[in-house]
């Protein structure tokens, strides 16, 4: 088996209670949640609840706040789209994956919004500086990632909400990168999270979150059947069904249950010193090789990912070289074009990204194959 | 001993409300609402006891609901 050192994009392997939850889903839960009275489409129903109120109590939130998505992407798409409807002013960070940067450019270059981004630094304060002079009387929202999908930099993001806080800014926050290695709470001033229920909550692909605080409202970019004023033609605005139209993915979200379930177990502060101490080890062993760059800085706190180049050997063809060797990191630009503009990485790098299965010696043999990759290319 | 329904906009306030009520000591329960009261298909909360004092805690915990029939 292949080693795993691609968790960023998606955890594996999962925990054997997510694969438990959704294969007990698949047998069990036959009836449409929400959809029906019957017995089997209330067990469905009765079981979503749960979840939903396991998963909202997980971030500090309402279980009516707490939206299933499909990934992280559809959460953001949805919540940029439904905040930024009626127009305004959005900032975003210049570290966005393109699940926040597209849509924003899209609503921008069709006139519907105005938009500024913000330069992300390694000092925080002047990180925080650089929202602040961009903040205008029409700035509605700033949406920002938590934790940099390329380099894993924790942005000051507790500063930023008291920013918007401040200013009655709704704050989008894209927790898809740090939910499950920290303790986020949307109580800490986040208005709407966003985040992926496949990577650091470890459920299955297909699975995602949208939690809002409920203060900023949320029009639907989707319509359809809710399950309930069936007879209406229009889309019920009350939050969770509002943005759950169509037949919701009950197995999914039942693996999403078990994978908070299992993070809570473990707890984020170990799972995080496991996952730093992996990246730190694996740092350790490749700083010394000649041309090999790291991109972090002394000056910011990382979530557990690494980027790194080599010199003379694109990112892309490292990782093929990588692979064949048995181990899977993710090479290029990581769906990110603003982050490595920012970076200045015109070919992209290389990611490495722990999970909490993985081993500290995975990651010093991975060192010493890069070594080798090096060494051999520079012959 | 009275009973009183309250329509309720979605399953989730539905049982959010039954969650509630059912810790305060008030019987109640969650049935899919009927096709004759309109709107459409949904969910009620059926409150059997004081529904006065019941409804007056779904309003304090902000629940949406529109009473159907019945009284406290």
């Amino acid at each position: 088996m292949p080693v795993n050192f691609d968790n960023a994009a998606t955890t594996f392997p999962k925990p054997e209670s997510v694969i438990m939850a959704a294969r007990r889903a698949a047998e069990r839960l036959g009836g449409n949640a929400g959809r029906g009275g019957h017995e089997l489409a209330m067990r469905s129903s009765a079981a979503v609840y749960s979840a939903r109120e396991y998963i909202a109590d997980f971030f500090g939130a309402q279980p009516e706040n707490t939206v299933f998505t499909l990934n992280c992407t559809h959460a953001l798409n949805m919540a940029v789209q439904g905040v930024m409807r009626n127009g305004g002013h959005l900032i975003i960070s210049s570290l966005e994956h393109n699940s926040a940067s597209r849509p924003a450019f899209a609503l921008a270059r069709e006139k519907r919004i105005t938009l500024s981004v913000a330069e992300i630094y390694p000092d925080a304060e002047r990180t925080v500086e650089s929202f602040r002079r961009l903040i205008r009387p029409d700035t509605k929202a700033i949406e920002c990632t938590l934790a940099s999908n390329v380099t894993g930099q924790l942005l000051p993001w507790r500063e930023i909400a008291e920013l918007c806080r401040e200013r009655g800014i709704c704050f989008i926050a894209d927790g898809a990168q740090a939910c499950g290695t920290f303790d986020i709470d949307i109580g800490e001033g986040i208005d709407i999270l966003c985040t992926a229920g496949h990577k650091g909550l470890y459920g299955l692909s297909g699975t995602g979150l949208l939690i809002s605080s409920g203060k900023f409202p949320i029009a639907p970019i989707i319509q359809g059947g809710t399950g309930t004023a069936s007879q209406s033609l229009e889309q019920p605005l009350l939050l969770p069904e509002a943005l759950e139209s169509g037949t919701l993915n009950i197995p999914g979200i039942m693996s999403l249950r078990a994978g908070c379930e299992f993070v809570k177990r473990i707890g984020t502060d170990a799972i995080f010193r496991h996952e730093d101490g992996i990246c730190r080890r694996f740092i350790a062993e490749i700083r010394d090789i000649p041309g090999i760059k790291v991109y972090r800085s002394e000056k910011t706190d990382y979530a557990p990912i690494v980027s790194f180049t080599a010199e003379n050997i694109p990112p892309e063809e490292l990782a093929e070289a990588l692979s064949a060797a048995g181990y899977c990191l993710r090479a290029g630009f990581h769906c990110a074009a603003l982050a490595h503009s920012s970076l200045g990485t015109k070919n992209g790098t290389v990611r490495f990204s722990p999970s909490v299965f993985s081993r500290p010696q995975d990651a010093v043999s991975l060192a010493g194959t890069v070594k080798q990759i090096v060494k051999n290319k520079n012959k | 001993m009275n009973i009183c329904i309250a329509d309720m906009p979605s399953y989730t306030y539905a049982v959010k409300g039954e969650k509630l009520l059912k810790a305060r000591g008030f019987p109640c329960e969650v049935k899919r609402k009927s096709s004759s009261g309109g709107g459409g298909c949904g969910f009620t909360l059926v409150i059997r006891g004081s529904c006065r004092e019941a409804l007056k805690v779904l309003d304090r915990y902000s629940v949406p609901y529109t009473l159907q029939g019945g009284g406290g």
